[in-house]
Parts: C-alpha cells; structure tokens; sequence
C-alpha cells in the first residue's frame, strides 16, 4: 500500500509541472556573514536594549536559592558577566564543553535584570515593584515573577541556545530557574534594518516606538540604568481568525497592510484622534488599541522590544501563540503603567489577547571591561 | 436531546440597531434631550460610541453614552434648532465585530425661528475635512440609513426557521421509529 501510495504520489508531482504555470526561482542574494556580527557588550550601559532586535530572543528568569546573600550575588554576577563577555565576542565560555558553537555570535547580546527578589535578598530597596494587577490579567505562577532575568538575543537559533545552557549551567548554584520564555522575529535578511516586525496577527508592532533622539529620553536614566517589562500575552488566534480585516483594522486604530493609523496613508503618519466620518464618528474609534497607547510626550513613550512566541498546537490544533512582550523605559510607573492602565481599562485588542505572565526587572548599568555587570548596586 | 439540533455561536450573530428615538426619518415638533438606540445584543459601555451631528457635520455637545442592557442613551446637552441631523453609532458585538450605523431625522419646530445658522466659526478644523481614504466599507452606499449588519435580521429568522425544521424532522423520526 505505502509503494502504492508513494508510486502515485511521484505520478502527481512529475505531472504537476506540466498542468500548472510554473513560478520562476528567485535566487537568494549571495551568502551574507550574519554569523560573525559582534555587539560590544562593555558599556556604560548594557547591550540588547537600544540595538536592533534580532531574530531570536530568550528570556532565562531564576529564583534565587535561599541564603543567596550579597556577596554571593556577586559571585554569580562576576561569573554570568565573564561568561556574556566570552560569548558575545565569539568565543567559548570557560569550561564551555562544546566550544565550537560559540564561534558564530551573530550579534549576540546578554541583558542582566534584577527582580525586587534579587534586591531584597542583597539588603536592598528595589527600584522596581511587582505590577499591579489588571482586570484583564490572567497570570500564571509559572510565566511570572523571577529574581533575575537574563535576556539573551542573537540572529541564530543555536547561538541563543548555546549561550543559555552555559549561563544556566553557571547560575545552577545561586538557583532555580524560574521561566524561560523564546520568542522570535523576523530572521536577519528578511527585511531592511529599522524595519517593524510583525507579529503572529500580522500587525506591524513596534511602529509608535521612540526614536533616535526620544529614545534617550524614554530608556534611559542618569546612571545609565533602564527598566524591564517581560509580559507573555496569549492571543487567541481563533476567534482572530473569524474577524474581517476591517474589523481587525478597527481594533488597534492601524491598516494590517501598511500600518498607517485609519486616518493616515503610510506608517508613520501622526493618527489624528479628532477626525470624523461623513457620518460624524471618529475615524479613529476610541477604543482601539493606539487611541488608548498614544503618547506623545518621549518621556512618557515605552521601547517596546517584544518577541513573538508558537508553541505547539493542541490536539484540536490551536494555536499556543503569542508575544512575548519585552519593554524598556527608564521609570516603569511613570511610563509603563499609565499606558497599561489605559489598555486595561478600554482597548478592543483585549478582545483577542490575554496576559499570562508578569515580570519586572531593574536593568543595571553596563560594565567597562574588567568590571562586571550590578557591581555599583551589590559590591 | 433539543440542544444538539440548535444552532452553536453562528458567524452571523452581530449586532444590530432594533429600535431607535428619535426614530429613523422622523420630523419632530419638539428638539429631543435624547438619544435612545436599542440593540439586539447587550452593549459593552467601553466600546459604544453614539455621535450626532447636525447638517453642516458640526458635532452636537452631548453626554457619553450610558448604557443599560442592549440599550445605549446619549444627553443632548445643547437646543437643537430645526434642521437635518445625523445620529451615528458604533458599537462591538460580542463576537468583537464591529457595526458601525447612522440615520436621519429633522427637528422642524413651528414656533422656533431660523434654521440653524452657518458652520460655527469657533472650529474651523473640523469643517469636513478631505473624505478618510475609506471609512468601514460597508458605509460606502449613500442612503439615509445605513447599517452594516442589515443582513442580521434575515440571518436570525433563517436560522429559527432552519432550527424549527430540524426540530421538527427530529421529532417526527423519532415517532416513526417508536
């Protein structure tokens, strides 16, 4: 049966050429080095934030053994800072037992953020707090929370991969890990750089972001220390699915196609929140989502940084799909929590997305070389 | 048994306008205070707009919708001199599908004097400004009514029927056998 069905399978494909028109190849350009990018990870400020995301993002969150004190939180930061060191120059971490998949950084970067845990564990006030809960929130133990975070980004796969079984392996003595959250985004090449990604509803995200000059503003405070938000939002792409695109077009106030705001023609038009219809109501409705997220002031705007997620389907085949929200801002209740109270409150997107998971971080200073990365907060 | 032949969540259950005051095309004597719209589906008062603007497109000062049930009512808080006005609203249904709809109606009070006067002057920048590129398609067809999910009604008495029929053919069957 199984050659029967093969034999018949080979009749179809060599006849499908013949009956159908066939597409012409477009060659791939030539072989672009993406493997060897390097992104300096000393600095006074850290990597991975500001710089373009790449297409693989991992979040490693850890709670920290009991008895962790502020010395030996040092320990583990000298040890996971030699290690991003190593790793992000393209070279194989101490004792890293397959050195040879550290040889390709392809623009590796690892980003330190410590919970309010981590803080208190040291004897210190944390600069960040838990967020408040929102009535659309739907949170699960095991997507939130977390005394340190480690946010590994790199254009590969297995670089991402690699680099977060070294750190682990370091971090195992000082704790548990907590939550791991992948995500990924459009693949280098794909698209010019500065380009917004999509995510799995097909929504350009990213569009209001901070740019250039702003982005100093909204990211970073004096001492060169920025803010975490990691928030996994669940979509439910079925009932998505069911929506025509003017309805879906409705709900976040943007064009699917271009991402132009309804009252615009190309992207990075202004929206204008007071135009009307012939009929006399606002062309952008006041619950969709950038009615209720516009911010004007750089101050007040988030970087958002998010990766998006797919997990396997169930058995019926839904989709476990989602974003794995990531946004930095120097003051999360000054920035962040307005704009997320707004959208809990009134935004018609939460039709179709639901948060499961909440984490906040305080993201240190950079390090020069030979420094190590929280040593102004913990030495 | 029944609940197996009832049709589940049918794609065609969007909202719709059932009945409204004023009422469509109506000329009253009197301005109204008010604007009563009553759906075939509970609102949610986050996601309903209801807008009335007068002939020259000037939007009329009016509360925010309150809403109770399927029923969504805006306060007119200025007089309306007599004229044509638009009431337009838009509301989600609980499938998340939006229905956009505007009607008609004239407020022709005998004892009142002039129509009303010309665009006021304080807000020159919401005179109608270039048409959006394209507002909910479904708008497009210029009548003096519209409403994006006129096809709702038919849709729900096609279903009863189809629902009937099925019930009674289950019915009869189940007769014929015993």
């Amino acid at each position: 049966m199984a050659g029967l069905g093969t034999a018949a399978a080979a009749g179809y494909l060599a006849a499908a050429p013949a009956a159908t028109p066939s597409v012409a190849a477009v060659p791939v350009a030539d072989f672009q080095d993406i493997g060897t990018g390097i992104i300096p990870f000393h600095g006074e400020r850290q990597s991975g934030i500001t710089d373009e995301p790449p297409a693989h993002g991992s979040f490693v969150a850890l709670t920290l053994a009991k008895g962790t004190d502020r010395a030996a939180l040092g320990r583990m930061m000298r040890l996971l800072t030699d290690d991003a060191v190593r790793l992000t120059r393209g070279e194989p971490a101490l004792g890293d037992t397959d050195a040879e998949l550290a040889r390709h950084p392809a623009r590796l970067t690892v980003t330190f953020g410590f919970g309010p845990g981590l803080y208190r564990a040291a004897g210190l006030e944390s600069p960040v707090a838990d967020l408040p809960v929102f009535s659309i929130d739907r949170l699960q133990d095991r997507w939130s929370g977390g005394d340190l975070v480690m946010q590994i980004c790199a254009d590969d796969a297995l670089t991402v991969t690699h680099t977060q079984r070294m750190l682990i392996k370091d971090a195992r003595p000082f704790g548990a890990v907590r939550w791991v959250q992948r995500g990924f985004r459009r693949s280098a090449g794909v698209h010019k750089a500065g380009f917004t990604q999509r995510n799995v509803f097909g929504q350009l995200d990213g569009t209001a972001n901070p740019k250039d000059a702003e982005m100093a503003a909204a990211v970073w405070n004096a001492d060169h220390s920025t803010q975490l938000v990691v928030r996994r939002v669940r979509t439910d792409i079925e009932t998505w699915d069911l929506l025509s695109v003017g309805d879906k077009e409705n709900s976040t106030g943007r064009r699917m196609e271009s991402g132009a705001p309804l009252t615009g023609e190309a992207e990075h038009d202004e929206p204008d929140f007071e135009r009307t219809d012939s009929t006399g109501l606002p062309v952008m409705p006041n619950f969709s989502h950038v009615t209720r997220a516009h911010v004007t002031d750089p101050k007040l705007k988030i970087l958002r940084r998010p990766f998006n997620y797919d997990e396997a389907p169930d058995a019926q085949g839904r989709p476990d799909s989602g974003l794995v929200f990531a946004s930095y801002q120097a003051d999360i209740v000054r920035q962040y929590l307005p704009i997320q109270r707004r959208l809990a409150e009134k935004d018609l997107l939460n039709e179709w997305t639901t948060p499961i998971g909440s984490a906040v971080f305080a993201v240190p200073p950079g390090c020069a070389e030979g420094g190590w990365i929280g040593e102004r907060v913990l030495a | 048994m029944l609940f197996v032949l009832v049709p589940g969540a049918p794609a065609w259950a969007h909202n719709a306008l059932a009945e409204a005051s004023p009422d469509k095309k109506a000329t009253l004597k009197e301005a109204p205070a008010e604007v009563k719209l009553r759906f075939l589906q509970k609102l949610d008062p986050e996601y309903t707009i209801i807008a009335v603007s007068d002939s020259t497109k000037r939007k009329v000062a009016a509360s925010e919708p309150k809403v109770d049930g399927t029923t969504g009512v805006i306060t007119i808080e200025e007089e309306l001199a007599n004229g044509v006005y638009t009431v337009a609203y838009q509301v989600v249904s609980t499938d998340g599908h939006t229905v956009k709809g505007s009607y008609e109606f004239t407020v022709a009070n005998p004892t009142a004097t002039a129509a009303p006067s010309e665009a006021p002057s304080e807000e020159p920048s919401v005179a109608p400004t270039t048409e959006a590129p394209s507002v909910a398609p479904t708008l497009a067809e210029k009548s003096d009514e519209s409403d994006s999910s006129g096809s709702t009604l038919i849709g729900i008495i096609v279903g009863v029927v189809v629902a009937v029929a099925a019930v009674a053919g289950f019915l009869f069957l189940k007769r014929r056998k015993a």
